[in-house]
């Protein structure tokens, strides 16, 4: 990908290529700085809501969905992925990512090949199960909307479209790729 | 309304920590300390996937692709004005809200072209800096079938947000 882009730039604009290379990596780095202090907030929040024990408690609300999703038994792993789908709901993205993340290192299996479970856990955060889609509301209030809300209801229909087509591949591939494991042996 | 969600959820928080007799100060900083090296290690990882991006955007491919995709995407009721919006949301996020904003300015937010753009955004992700982020902390190489399915679900979610907005 980025070596096709680059042939292109040589033919249509050279000198762009290391200003647009290094603007980008400026944007990830203010990006990364922004980052940083949303997951000092929402990190610290969370050490509170798993000290207190109200993180296990929410995991066993949401135990029997999880447990069925990703096929897991594993408390620890069921807590976080439990706050992870909570915080998306909640439509705070970047306070979902910090639970993911460690969701995701306690699912490895350090084989090299992403496990079913890991899978999921990105599949469901790729295709967005957020409620509120809070940040477009604004921009079509900045530009003048006069209703910026009523975008809302087909908003999450669309998005539980999404998300239940990204959970039935998943289901879907796992199937055929034990089949085939299967027929191999 | 919503305004007050998240307020009233960190008071109950807080609450509930007092009551069970926890240190919140120390705990809260215990757990910021943690996002320092967090950020630290997706770096690299966030800084590539911009990089390519953004040289992706400035070579002019995705134009050309969305004009060879333009009547693949009609066929399945995509208007041409949102093809290029629909090829990078996958990227990057800031970009693709750039993108609606600019949607937004030409065609207004209450028109039929305003209103898909509104949802196909809203119901889709950044799908490869999803992807970057959550594996990058892992030992995985083979993704398996994550991508693929995320981008199939995720063009399937654009074509169905076309059509609510068709009739609602």
């Amino acid at each position: 990908m980025m070596l096709a882009s680059l042939f292109v730039l040589i033919y249509v604009d050279p000198g762009a290529t290391l200003t647009t290379m290094i603007d980008a990596s400026t944007d990830a780095l203010t990006l990364c700085i922004e980052l940083c202090a949303v997951y000092a907030v929402w990190l610290g929040l969370l050490e509170i809501v798993d000290a207190s024990g109200l993180g296990k408690k929410l995991a066993k609300l949401l135990r029997p969905i999880i447990k069925k999703l990703f096929k897991i038994d594993n408390e620890e792993i069921e807590k976080m992925i439990a706050l992870n789908m909570s915080a998306n709901m909640l439509g705070l993205g970047n306070a979902a990512t910090p639970m993911g993340i460690k969701a995701m290192q306690a699912m490895d299996d350090k084989s090299g090949v992403a496990t079913y479970s890991m899978m999921m856990l990105v599949i469901v955060n790729a295709t967005s199960i957020q409620l509120l889609p809070s940040t477009v509301i604004g921009l079509r209030a900045n530009a003048g909307s006069s209703d910026p809300a009523d975008i809302i209801l087909p908003t999450i229909l669309a998005t539980i479209v999404t998300t239940s087509v990204g959970i039935l591949l998943a289901i879907l591939c796992n199937k055929i790729k034990t089949r085939l494991a299967r027929k191999k042996k | 309304m919503s305004v007050y969600i998240l307020p009233v959820l960190f008071i109950v928080l807080f609450i509930y920590g007092f009551s069970k007799k926890i240190n919140t100060y120390d705990t809260f900083v215990k757990g910021a300390k943690g996002a320092i090296s967090l950020v630290v290690s997706i770096f690299p990882f966030i800084a590539c996937i911009m990089v390519a991006v953004a040289l992706l955007r400035v070579s002019g491919i995705t134009e050309f692709l969305a004009k060879c995709l333009a009547p693949v995407f009609n066929f399945l009721g995509i208007p041409t004005e949102l093809c290029e919006l629909i090829l990078l949301r996958p990227f990057t996020g800031s970009g693709s809200y750039a993108l609606l904003n600019d949607v937004y300015v030409a065609y207004g937010p209450d028109s039929y072209i305003g209103r898909c753009a509104s949802v196909i955004l809203g119901c889709s992700e950044t799908i490869f800096y999803v992807a970057t982020v959550y594996f990058s902390q892992t030992k995985v190489k083979k993704l398996g079938y994550a991508i693929p399915c995320a981008l199939i679900a995720s063009m399937v979610g654009a074509i169905v947000a076309c059509l609510l907005c068709r009739i609602m």
